[in-house]
């Protein structure tokens, strides 16, 4: 029998297989979280070290030691503790038994060598805090579960920068490595599309497409085990959106199960009123900051600077654009650190000081009227909107500012020559490691002039040698008052305008319970989170 | 015929070469320093000019060239600076995606653009013409990101009949891929299920792209029509007794649509630059986005591999709309 089938039919037929499915919701799968958070610009955690690579590195990968809970703790993970000589030059962390790779294999302290070694002879991010202080064949292995450090001089920090280095099997990475006229490649290209690690999600690397999709699923062997969380995500979906109206939609909608940890201020009210999603606020280390050029007129003239400082309005960029979800900060270091120097005060908001200020500069002969330029990241929103606030106030006071729309890779080339680095940029300074070190060390001891941190290219050799001082002693109650007079003195010298201390914003799905923050890993870490039906 | 199309073929040989030199140009004029973006946040003055030396980021301009068109001639696209994943690899994964929604948006505007055309020229000066010129110029006007929103809210959030993202849903199991193209690719594997869940999440993307070519179409069309009908050719087919549909979709059109032809082949490339912001509001996981993020991070490699291959798709379509040009009217290759 033959069966015609008119075009119109055809049609139809069409139409309802394509709307067969219309109207379904989706249902949401118990087991899997969809991650709508970005995701690093590879997968290796030796290359890659930024607020997106904590979603992968956390969850795929282990450390010697990590931080948990809000305040940061360094807590024992890998290792089950640590000694150090009373010089702080010898380091010696001993690893737990029966450690396993995703690949079955034990992880012994020739692992964690390596890995060292690894991030040393690769020498990118992760290994900034490490390469002034160590070199690779001071790794060592004395015994199968001992790792020993011997650093160069005395670096406190090298505590709080050791769950920086996620631990890698080098029997993974070891076969994919290329000799070259410089050595190993470190198997640098296939460790960015694959994985090697112990963590409690293995990644699934024929799921990955860069900064697009992947997905892990639990590994069961896990050394911490899964006694403190019974019914665990079983896979971790990472579908990053790029647009933040699409991305508050599918949390609505229920097509992710939460947003990336930036979320506009602009949408908590929406979020929250809705039944599917909530917003969870918290206080982390991430400090808001103008940045001067402190070598380029005016910015060399101390006035300049003050006159600048007194100009930007910061509670009303706090209450009114950022709608409260911030503290005002008025020093380089987060409100909550040790070494915080208690009680200062800092710039306020005030345009009768900030005039003063601009005419006693202009007295002295800086070129306070020439047209200077602040360097915002243009796709970020919040950095637009502060210079624009900022633009209209020292107008207003006799200042000509332009803003110029600028990308991140653009800024941070720029930033490592005071002829290149703009009159002024806007950015956000995160956590790294917990360490006053992380935010006054790195940004204003002049020993880091050329990288983007120490973009202000402040030079006071008072404070260089309270830093120095602090870098080198082991005790933190000895380090703290250091660094607080050391924050004290810069805070006088106002080489850059601190506005405040970030609140992460980041909509959740209300069937994601469990969740623990820390501000390190920016609340990344899915191992303790559980999905209600 | 082949000598009209191998013409056209040798023409676009210097075109690409001109491509390739400005856009290295342009890339290199850019103050942007992969070799800084890629070593991080952290990285020091040192570990920066390393990279920099090791990715030949220190060479002159012209060795830089002379390196870069020697990988090309031998088709090697290099590799990201970030990813660390062959260009050609992440391109070929993601251009059919870009591709797909490409053609079908271009496949909207031009089933819908050209009836539309007609209509309004037949109904030269009365309302539905009045109406579909209105609708045009709105469909000019309107940001594409202004109606992807809308559209999303309205299909997906509303009345729940579309995706909101995507090009297939999470928990549908994906078809063995063969040549990138969802619906081609769930069709060979005989998946029905993956084909539907697919085209679902075609339509809304693909209308928010379609909307402006749409209206250019239609625009186009209208003016070649009424232009056409004032030809002594159609007076007299009139006089005759033609039947009036069959002289307006076959003799007039076919007279007509030269212009329109002409902006199909244009509107691709402007399809694939407009796709970047439909894809980055769909998550459409195309080659825009891969694009942007490459602009964004000064991933030399990528944006030079993009623009080339971009530059070889659009000759490529040019050709076919010489193609079809001259088969609608052989005068043309004659003259050619």
């Amino acid at each position: 029998m033959e069966i015609r089938i008119t075009r119109r039919q055809t049609g139809a037929l069409a139409l309802g297989t394509l709307l067969t499915a219309a109207g379904r919701a989706r249902a949401a799968d118990p087991s899997t979280f969809l991650n709508g958070a970005q995701m690093p610009m590879n997968l290796d955690p030796h290359q890659v070290f930024d607020v997106p690579m904590q979603g992968v590195m956390l969850n795929a990968y282990d450390n010697l030691y990590r931080y948990e809970n809000d305040p940061p703790e360094i807590v024992p993970w890998l290792a089950d503790g640590h000694t150090v000589s009373d010089d702080g030059l010898l380091w010696e962390f001993r690893l737990r038994p029966g450690i396993r790779f995703h690949d079955g294999s034990e992880m012994t302290a020739v692992d964690v060598v390596y890995s060292f070694r690894r991030v040393l002879g690769l020498g990118m991010a992760p290994a900034g805090a490490f390469l002034p202080i160590l070199k690779p064949d001071k790794v060592t292995a004395p015994e199968p579960l001992l790792v020993r450090f011997q650093l160069e001089k005395p670096y406190a920090p090298f505590f709080a920068a050791i769950p920086i280095v996620s631990i890698v099997n080098p029997r993974a990475i070891q076969a994919h490595e290329q000799i070259g006229p410089n050595g190993t490649d470190w198997a640098k290209s296939w460790l960015a599309s694959n994985a090697a690690g112990s963590g409690a999600y293995r990644i699934d690397p024929a799921s990955y497409t860069p900064l697009e999709r992947l997905d892990m699923t639990i590994f069961e062997d896990h050394f911490y085990g899964w006694k403190d969380n019974p019914k665990p995500v079983r896979r971790i979906a990472f579908r990053p959106t790029k647009e933040t109206s699409t991305r508050v939609l599918a949390l609505l909608n229920g097509t992710l199960d939460c947003t990336d940890n930036n979320l506009p201020t602009d949408q908590v009210a929406r979020i929250n009123a809705s039944k599917n999603a909530v917003v969870i606020k918290d206080t982390n280390m991430r400090t808001f900051i103008v940045r001067m050029n402190n070598r380029k007129p005016p910015f060399d003239n101390l006035n300049a600077r003050r006159a600048f400082a007194h100009a930007f309005n910061y509670e009303g960029f706090i209450n009114d654009i950022l709608g409260g979800y911030a503290t005002r900060d008025p020093t380089p270091l987060p409100d909550t650190l040790w070494g915080y120097p208690k009680g200062a005060k800092g710039y306020d908001y005030d345009l009768v000081k900030a005039k003063a200020y601009f005419d006693k500069a202009l007295a002295e002969g800086a070129p306070m009227k020439r047209a200077i330029e602040i360097h915002v990241q243009s796709e970020n929103e919040q950095s637009v909107q502060s210079a624009q606030l900022f633009q209209s106030d020292l107008a207003s006071i006799g200042a000509n500012v332009k803003i110029i729309g600028d990308t991140w890779g653009n800024m941070i080339t720029n930033a490592v020559k005071p002829e290149t680095a703009p009159d002024m940029w806007v950015h956000w300074v995160s956590t790294y490691f917990v360490d006053p070190e992380n935010w006054v060390g790195q940004m204003y001891d002049s020993q880091f002039h050329g990288t983007w941190k120490a973009s202000s290219y402040y030079s006071n050799p008072e404070v260089d040698v309270l830093l120095r001082t602090a870098r080198g002693l082991t005790r933190q109650e000895e380090r703290a008052p250091l660094y607080e007079q050391a924050t004290r003195q810069i805070m006088a010298d106002c080489p850059d305008i601190w506005v405040y201390n970030s609140m992460q914003l980041q909509g959740y799905s209300r069937r994601v319970k469990g969740r623990r923050f820390c501000t390190v890993g920016a609340g990344a870490e899915m191992r303790w989170v559980t999905l209600e039906a | 015929m082949t000598r009209y199309l191998l013409r056209r073929l040798l023409l676009t040989i210097p075109s690409l070469f001109g491509l390739l030199v400005v856009t290295f140009l342009l890339i290199y004029i850019v103050p942007s320093d992969t070799a800084a973006a890629m070593a991080g946040d952290a990285a020091t003055p040192e570990q920066i000019a390393r990279l920099r030396h090791e990715m030949g980021l220190d060479q002159s301009v012209l060795a830089q060239f002379g390196l870069y068109l020697d990988r090309v001639l031998h088709l090697q696209f290099g590799e990201s600076a970030f990813s660390h994943r062959a260009v050609a690899v992440d391109i070929a994964q993601r251009l059919p995606a870009t591709l797909e929604l490409t053609f079908f948006a271009l496949f909207l505007s031009t089933a819908l653009g050209i009836p539309l055309g007609v209509l309004c020229a037949v109904n030269h000066n009365r309302w539905p013409d009045f109406l579909l010129r209105f609708f045009s110029v709105l469909g000019v006007a309107v940001a594409a990101f202004w109606v992807a929103i809308m559209l999303q809210l309205l299909f997906s959030m509303q009345l729940g009949w579309l995706p909101l993202r995507g090009e297939l849903s999470d928990e549908m199991l994906a078809p063995p891929r063969m040549t990138g193209f969802l619906l081609i690719d769930s069709a060979l594997a005989w998946r029905w299920d993956a084909f539907a869940d697919a085209s679902r999440h075609l339509v809304l993307p693909a209308i928010t792209l379609a909307l402006g070519g749409l209206a250019s179409i239609t625009r186009f069309t209208r003016a070649g029509v009424l232009e056409t009908l004032q030809k002594d050719f159609v007076l007299y087919e009139r006089a005759v007794g033609y039947r009036r549909s069959r002289m307006i979709w076959i003799y007039v059109l076919r007279n007509s649509v030269t212009a329109t032809l002409t902006q199909i082949g244009l509107l691709f490339g402007s399809l694939i630059a407009g796709g970047v912001v439909v894809e980055a509001i769909f998550d459409w996981p195309g080659i825009g986005s891969y694009t942007v993020q490459a602009i964004l991070t000064g991933d030399h490699q990528v944006m030079l591999a993009v623009t080339l291959m971009i530059g070889v798709v659009y000759a490529g379509v040019n050709l076919l709309t010489d193609l079809v040009h001259g088969l609608v009217d052989p005068r043309l290759m004659e003259t050619a």
